[in-house]
């Protein structure tokens, strides 16, 4: 049992959390900062294998001091490298240097069951390094990275699903122990985090700077403490409060204030509510800044230049950086258009989410960033969103596809609305002449410019593609069949093209974006 | 029956997919896992995110239940959507316009101020109003400037009362709660900025620094060869405006000078009412004596004895076969070619345009087309006065005169008459030069043949002498400059001894105007543009070396001939010695000091004006030579000063006197651009440089200290220089092209 005071950054324990269905769950979380208002110490901690959307500020009451982990005496300050090897969300593994044994679990032992216990369910280990010589520093510079990895201790109490579960490994006496729910499969082995993502890294170049063409970009580099926690409390945008889900680079004045005020319509930050009172008397805007491209009844969708409306833009970028992980504002915005949707009502044009768009893709991008407000989440604006983007790359004659990575919710909204839109073609087809309909993936891609590789994706999701005497098949069985005409009646809001007044520009022979 | 023998095929495309439904839909049993076949498609997701609890508990959900359930949703922070005070703080409606909405990205400044005023102002301004009306727009605008006037540093109240126009009392108290509350703040600025990235890259990694400028340009599939192709179009385009600028300007400096004209003519009108002269007289008074006066306040219209030896149409100046730059003429296809072993005279453009700057200008102009006493070479005789003039394609024309003494002239021996010139030499010039006035040989002036002949003894003054190389030189002279600086290069004077004379006077009377180091960087200048046109050369030597080569000893024995005729042997000797017993720097000095000499002769008059500037960089450096090594380091580079030196070191005074060309950049980089710069190529075309003139040239390029050079010993030099062209045009037959010495 440890004491409150000796709990720093990188400690990991489980911790109390309330779950959608308002149970009790104590998940293993990882202390990434501790502040003392007033006497009361708080722990920012970070829910491991959750989402750091999640992550929050936490009294000691909530925190299990029983099974408290400390960090490894060489990783014990959260420098910008030396962060414990916790990756917001990664299953990061190490030998548990449990409460006991911290601080005296000499570390080749230690190395050594790491790389020959565990090697096959962690490709953590990059295939040379069990050559190397383990002698402690040799071997854990160069390797920071995976020498860090964590053995992951799921709490008991949380429970998880065998089959989704990423491997975990529960500790036992410290040395021994046991891979359970070692069956990653396929999937989990081929992108099993590790070798994955130190390539990644490399494969990127760019050490200091991310890359230019997106705005959605993991940015590793700069993963240090400050980018990890969420640093505005809340914002206040029109009627809403939002609760922002990661750091946003918000003058950092005003990541002290409780509430963050800003202008429904232009998006201006201010101090509060005073100020935002006085913005309002000379804001006169009502509606996005760019040109009405689309309106159907009360949904509008307005077109920005990220050139030509600098501060709208960055406003916009800055409050969506609350709610996009990955979305990088490193860069400014001339280069992207933003396509912003809006509900109408007596007061004006009401933001409720958008996306942007390269002028110019080298990739087949046609989204960089796309969010839906939270206020506005799960009622279909994502897919109405994603479906304008599609409509929009119908427009120019182009397939397109999102800049990656996704989100989580991301890839379920794009999921949803790949298997949506294909599926309502592939159904669609009537037999002609008595013969089976058929389409080719090339087709589907023309139809709907959902690029090929993820028409190709959505099938294998779908399960759809088999192979039945010597030639690929679609089958589409009953579940989906159903299960897709019960998600088309829900699924309510549409794009309509003929509503849409839009006409690509030829980014490229305007020289400059 | 899982498991296939054979290996399926790989997914197409573009191969039809039948698809199958319900009933009909075959066993799965008979379906073969694709997996192998088709590889799994990435999601798209970092890899470590893949694995998160919620996300993978939601996909699950999806794949069991073709649906998402309520508990399987990926939890998010909550959003409220509550507050209450919402209508109050957006006041008023807004209708939703029939038309789609189009904004004019630029009527979005409007001008209001960024700072917005918070409860702690509306404190100050509820205090303050009690004394004076504030309004919170007025405040604003004022924090709003004083903010956006100051960086780090704040602005003081002195910079405040600038920037704001407010009384003094408002402007103090608000800057004093302005300064307190900058300092409370914790953020840079009291209007909330986001952190801009600095210049030295120490914000790279600042997670609060965003939007940075894109240093690199993004990269986009582009053409390369369209952006040289527009490249060049830029190029062209710069040219083609530049000409037409310069073509404007010129137009401008037309119509001032007419406006000029017009009001002169105006004030001239006006004062002949006043004086009441409606029939003339007075007019016609005052334009004799004003031309009389010309004549004696300008030495350069003295013009006896010019001897016009005019070779018919036979001496062409050759321009240049072809050079790069008119390769590239603008013009395009109508541009002028030349043919392939054609010779054509160099296009002369500036006559017209360039001669009537300045009253010294047109009065160089009038001598130009003076009438003056011309021989002919072949037949070798004497016409009189006769006035010369370049016709259409380089044709040289004699307009003659009739005068009384047309028979007497016209027994004139021609050889007389260089005697007479060349024997005066080395008599001190300043002497005569007064008398060279009375010498003037208007036609109108009835003067005896014995009083010409005595004029011309008593001046040495040189009749218009046909040079065979000369005239090339000359001709080429007035032919091919080009350059719009050289205002003064169509005067071809006859009296150019009396020019050189009255320059050298002017660089001995003058002082000061160049100081030593302006002579310094002028000479670097002459140095670095030397090498060049020593690069030229290198060039041209290849091409034409052999071509005219077959000439030069012909010639050189010629010249020796005529030379030992009728070159003053003691002048010879002097400038010989000189030329030996000076330092091998110096040599080269006293050569190119020829050049100059000569270059004057060739129908270069200076003006007093520009003259002066020209010497006095020489009484600068005090001392009379000065002008040899001003004139040296201008001339080096050119071979017909290389080719005079190794003459003059064998103390053979018949050197070629074909450098006129050598002058042409030196005297228009010098500024003293009145001086006719006869253009470099021509010098280049007409004469191939011998390996050893280009060393010299190099050597001469490459000295550096001022040489010593006796002022008697330039003076002769230049004397004798001036002589030499005389000579050579005695014996010179037409010829085409211009001998070579032979070193």
């Amino acid at each position: 049992m440890a004491e409150v005071g000796e709990i720093i950054e990188g400690c990991r324990l489980p911790v109390l959390r309330r779950n959608q269905d308002n149970e009790d769950e104590w998940p293993l979380a990882e202390i990434l900062s501790v502040k003392d208002i007033s006497g009361r110490k708080l722990f920012y901690v970070h829910y491991i294998d959750f989402n750091k959307r999640l992550d929050e500020w936490v009294t000691h009451e909530r925190l299990d001091l029983k099974k408290i982990q400390f960090p490894k005496k060489e990783a014990k300050t959260p420098t910008k490298n030396g962060l414990p090897g916790s990756r917001p969300g990664s299953p990061e593994r190490e030998v548990p240097a449990s409460a006991q044994a911290s601080g005296k679990t000499l570390p080749i032992p230690v190395q050594i069951t790491l790389r020959f216990n565990l090697p096959k369910e962690r490709e953590a280990i990059p295939g040379g390094e069990p050559d190397q010589p383990l002698s402690s520093s040799s071997c854990l510079q160069p390797n920071h990275r995976s020498t860090k990895r964590k053995v992951e201790v799921v709490s008991p109490a949380t429970p998880v699903p065998s089959e989704t579960a990423p491997a975990s490994v529960f500790p036992q006496n410290g040395a021994a122990r046991r891979a359970v729910a070692a069956q990653p499969g396929r999937k989990r082995k081929s992108n099993c985090l590790g070798t994955d993502e130190d390539s990644q890294d490399s494969s990127d170049g760019i050490p200091s700077a991310p890359r230019m063409t997106g705005s959605l970009v993991s940015d590793r580099s700069h993963d240090d403490i400050v980018t990890r926690m969420k640093n505005i409390e809340c914002i206040e945008l029109g009627r809403h409060r939002l609760k922002p889900w990661y750091f946003s680079p918000y003058p950092q004045e005003l990541t002290t204030l409780p509430v963050l005020y800003l202008c429904e319509f232009c998006l201006k930050y201010g101090r509060s509510l005073k100020c935002l009172q006085r913005h309002l008397t000379k804001c006169d805007l009502r509606h996005p800044p760019g040109n009405e491209i689309y309106r159907k009844g009360t949904i509008s969708f307005f077109e920005i230049d990220g050139r030509k409306n600098k501060s709208y833009s960055q406003n916009l970028c800055l409050l969506a950086k609350c709610f996009l992980d990955h979305k990088t504002l490193y860069y400014g915005t001339d280069p992207f258009l933003f396509y912003v949707m809006t509900e109408y009502d007596c007061k004006g044009f009401h933001i409720v989410g958008y996306f942007s768009k390269e002028k110019e893709s080298t990739e087949d991008y046609n989204v960089a960033c796309i969010l839906t407000l939270p206020p506005y989440q799960r009622r279909g604006y994502g897919k109405l969103l994603i479906e304008f983007s599609y409509e929009l790359s119908k427009v120019e004659g182009k397939t397109g596809t999102p800049e990656k990575p996704l989100s989580d919710l991301g890839l379920l909204s794009y999921r949803s609305y790949w298997s949506q839109t294909i599926l309502e073609i592939l159904m669609g087809l009537k037999s002609e002449s008595g013969e089976r309909p058929q389409i080719t993936i090339n087709e589907i891609s023309e139809i709907t410019s959902i690029k090929k590789e993820d028409v190709i994706s959505t099938l294998q999701y779908l399960n759809l593609i088999n192979y039945y005497k010597g030639q690929y098949i679609l089958t589409l069985s009953e579940d989906i069949v159903d299960g897709h005409e019960r998600a088309m009646l829900k699924r309510l809001l549409r794009i309509d093209s003929k509503c849409l007044h839009f006409t690509p520009k030829d980014w490229s022979k305007r020289g400059k974006w | 029956m899982s498991k296939l023998s054979f290996r399926a095929r790989a997914l197409d495309a573009a191969k039809p997919l039948p698809i199958y439904r319900g009933k009909d839909m075959p066993d799965l049993n008979d379906c073969v896992s694709i997996n192998r076949a088709v590889p799994q498609m990435p999601t798209g997701m970092e890899k470590e995110e893949e694995s998160e609890h919620h996300l993978q508990r939601a996909i699950s959900a999806q794949q069991v239940f073709r649906e998402k359930k309520e508990s399987m949703v990926i939890p998010v922070p909550e959003a409220e959507s509550n507050v209450n005070y919402y209508n109050r703080l957006y006041k008023g409606e807004f209708k939703q316009p029939k038309q789609f909405i189009h904004i004019q990205p630029f009527n979005l400044d409007n001008e209001q101020p960024d700072y917005d005023m918070d409860s702690e102002d509306e404190t100050l301004l509820n205090r303050l109003n009690r004394k004076m009306e504030i309004k919170p727009l007025q405040f604003e605008i004022m924090i709003d400037r004083l903010e956006k006037a100051s960086s780090n540093q704040l602005v003081t109240l002195q910079e405040a009362k600038l920037l704001l126009n407010e009384d003094d009392y408002l402007i103090k108290a608000v800057y004093d709660y302005w300064v307190r509350k900058r300092k409370n703040c914790r953020g840079p600025s009291l209007i909330p900025q986001i952190k801009q990235e600095k210049r030295d890259g120490s914000t790279n990694n600042d997670p609060y620094v965003a939007f940075r400028r894109r240093t690199e340009k993004m990269q986009t599939r582009k053409n390369r060869k369209n952006d040289e192709a527009s490249y060049e179009k830029m190029l062209k385009l710069r040219r083609e405006f530049s000409r037409a600028i310069t073509i404007l300007e010129m137009i401008k400096r037309r119509e001032k000078t007419k406006r000029e004209l017009l009001h002169l003519t105006l004030e001239v009108v006006e004062k002949r009412y006043h004086l009441g002269d409606y029939g003339g007289e007075i007019l016609n008074e005052v334009k004799i004596s004003r031309s009389e006066k010309e004549l004696y306040a300008t030495p350069a219209t003295l013009h006896n004895g010019n001897h016009h030896k005019v070779q018919e149409c036979k001496t062409k100046v050759l321009s240049p076969v072809s050079e790069p730059e008119e390769e590239n003429d603008p013009d395009g296809p109508c541009a002028f070619r030349r043919r392939a072993g054609c010779q054509y005279y160099a296009p002369r453009l500036d006559q017209a345009n360039h001669s009537c700057e300045n009253s010294e200008l047109a009065d160089l102009d009038k001598l130009r087309y003076r009438h003056c006493l011309t021989t002919l070479t072949v037949p070798r005789r004497c016409i009189g006065f006769a006035r010369r003039r370049i016709g259409r394609g380089g044709r040289v024309i004699m307009d003659r005169i009739s005068t009384e003494h047309d028979p007497v002239l016209k027994q004139i021996d021609p050889e007389m008459l260089n005697s007479f010139s060349s024997s005066s030499q080395t008599i001190d010039f300043s002497s005569n030069f007064s008398r060279t006035n009375a010498s003037s040989k208007h036609c109108e002036n009835r003067l005896s043949l014995s009083e010409i002949l005595s004029n011309i003894r008593s001046c040495r003054l040189q009749c218009f002498q046909p040079r065979l190389l000369n005239l090339q030189d000359s001709d080429s002279e007035e032919c091919t400059s080009r350059k719009p600086g050289q205002t003064v290069n169509n005067k071809r004077v006859s009296a150019a001894s009396v020019a050189l004379l009255n320059t050298s006077k002017n660089g001995i009377s003058v002082t000061g105007g160049i100081t030593e180091e302006q002579f310094q960087t002028h000479q670097q200048q002459l140095v670095q543009m030397q090498r060049q046109q020593l690069a030229q050369l290198q060039q041209k030597q290849q091409s034409q070396h052999s071509s005219q080569q077959t000439h030069p000893k012909a010639q050189g024995s010629s010249t020796s001939d005529c030379m030992s005729k009728t070159l003053d042997s003691a002048s010879a000797h002097f400038a010989a010695s000189a030329v030996v017993s000076a330092p091998v720097p110096s040599r080269s000095e006293v050569a190119k000091e020829q050049n100059t000499g000569h270059n004057n002769i060739n129908g270069v008059v200076q003006p007093s004006g520009t003259s002066k500037t020209l010497y006095s960089t020489n009484m600068a450096l005090s001392s009379s030579p000065g002008i040899s090594a001003v004139q040296l380091v201008r001339t080096v580079g050119h071979t017909t000063t290389n080719h005079l030196i190794p003459a003059l070191c064998t103390s053979s005074p018949q050197t070629l006197p074909m450098n006129n060309s050598c002058l042409t950049n030196a005297v228009h980089l010098n500024n003293v651009s009145v001086v006719s710069p006869v253009n470099v190529h021509i010098n280049t075309r007409t004469s191939a440089p011998s390996p050893t003139a280009l060393k010299l040239a190099t050597v001469a390029a490459s000295m550096d200290r001022v040489p010593k050079v006796t002022p008697s010993s330039a003076i002769s030099s230049i004397a004798r220089e001036n002589h030499e062209p005389e000579r050579l045009g005695l014996n010179g037959i037409a010829e085409t092209t211009v001998a070579m010495e032979v070193t």
